[in-house]
């Protein structure tokens, strides 16, 4: 009889397998298919959250990167600068402390002239008036004073182109 | 020639219970099986039968993308390529598994059967088989595929009319012969291999004591076995490219 076509068993198997299909697909497959397609969805917006992250991550490093670089140069800049007005201010004090010490240099060497020519002077007129002295002494004191000046006043000259 | 309980003897409405029963019983497994599998479901940690199930979900999808022409058309067929495949192959498995006899006195008249459909079998009554191993189920199956793939194609009713005749008019002749061979290749390998099982069953022993069907049986029953199991994938295969061929509207951009 399995052999046999019948028409009963033919109509009864559709609405059975149509009452079994509808209660496996209600009940069993839907909530699978559902779990499946948020799996997926949850997936996908993993992926692209992902690939934002990278992106946005990517973008910040170079950002950094770039600052990185500018605050190198400035610094570079800074330091350069620095150094160029260090140079100068080194050299400015040099400088100064050249002039100062040729200054002190120059006055101490007026002074020293100006203290010889002082000293020579006094002792030019200390000579002229020794000599003087010794020549009225040697003349027995007969010069007056008049005479005595005007010796001088010659031994000082002729002292001072012997000097000189 | 196996009986099986008949409600509605003598009428053309004649139906075999244990067809009916154990498309039940079929659905019931698979019920029970996906409700326990699913029963914790976890998105993100899937484990032991969900992973199975899972499996099984993607399998049908593959199936259905490849035969199907849009995601559309996918999305229509993907539940009942799912079920189907699930339900044959359980069905298909359910006449190796075991089967349910009783034995009656053939002179009388039980369950719709007449004492010479009895007589005829010997008295013995299947209460358990694979529901496909019966061609009148089978063909059920085919045929409704068949309806299900015109009802699809009736959404486009012009490019309907137009394939039986485009390209060429043998698609008619296509209209009867696919649905005769989709439910009759299932019908006949199962019946084939669970006849064959039965035959050597009762083969008596030589001498009374040896087994010597034993190794033929249990080689009959692995072949069977690969058999129901590729069965069950034909016939959805082919329920997905039948359905996916009168889906016209993924043709247009073809």
């Amino acid at each position: 009889m399995g052999g046999v076509f019948q028409v009963g068993t033919f109509i009864f198997s559709i609405i059975s397998f149509l009452i079994v299909f509808f209660f496996i697909q209600r009940f069993a497959f839907k909530p699978l298919a559902k779990m499946l397609d948020q799996r997926r969805q949850h997936v996908e917006s993993q992926i692209t959250e992902a690939e934002k992250s990278r992106e946005e991550a990517a973008s910040l490093l170079a950002e950094q990167r770039q600052l990185l670089e500018e605050a190198r140069k400035e610094a570079k800049n800074l330091l350069d600068a620095a150094r160029v007005r260090a140079d100068e201010q080194a050299r400015e004090i040099l400088l100064k402390a050249e002039e100062e010490a040729s200054r002190i240099l120059e006055e101490n060497r007026q002074a020293i002239v100006r203290e010889r020519d002082e000293a020579l002077a006094a002792v030019t007129q200390r000579v002229a008036e020794l000599s003087v002295e010794l020549t009225a002494k040697l003349l027995h004191s007969h010069v007056s004073p008049e005479l005595h000046r005007e010796m001088v006043a010659e031994a000082e000259k002729r002292l001072g182109e012997l000097v000189c | 020639m196996p009986v099986f309980p008949t409600l509605f003897a003598g009428t053309i409405w004649q139906t075999n219970v244990t067809v009916i029963a154990t498309i039940f019983l079929t659905g019931l497994i698979i019920f029970v099986v996906l409700r326990v599998g699913l029963a914790r479901m976890d998105m993100r940690r899937p484990r032991g039968l969900q992973n199975l199930i899972e499996w099984a979900a993607e399998f049908a999808t593959n199936m259905a993308r490849e035969t199907m022409p849009t995601e559309q058309s996918v999305n229509f067929i993907l539940p009942l390529a799912f079920v189907m495949l699930l339900f044959l192959f359980v069905a298909n498995w359910l006449g190796l598994i075991m089967s349910i006899t009783v034995h009656f006195n053939p002179h009388m008249s039980v369950w719709g059967l007449s004492p010479s459909d009895l007589a005829g079998s010997k008295g013995d009554i299947e209460l358990f088989d694979s529901p496909t191993s019966n061609m009148s189920m089978a063909l059920a199956l085919a045929i409704m595929v068949w309806v299900i793939s015109h009802a699809r194609g009736l959404r486009h009713p012009k490019q309907w009319l137009r394939h039986f005749y485009s390209p060429s008019p043998l698609a008619v002749i296509e209209e009867i012969t696919n649905p005769l061979t989709h439910g009759m290749r299932l019908y006949g390998n199962i019946f084939a291999g669970e006849a064959l099982l039965g035959i050597m069953l009762r083969a008596p022993f030589a001498l009374h004591w040896i087994p010597w069907q034993l190794p033929l049986i249990v080689l009959w029953l692995f072949y069977s076995g690969f058999v129901a199991t590729i069965q069950a994938y034909v016939f959805s295969i082919l329920m997905c490219l039948y359905v996916g061929n009168k889906s016209f509207e993924g043709h247009a951009h073809h």
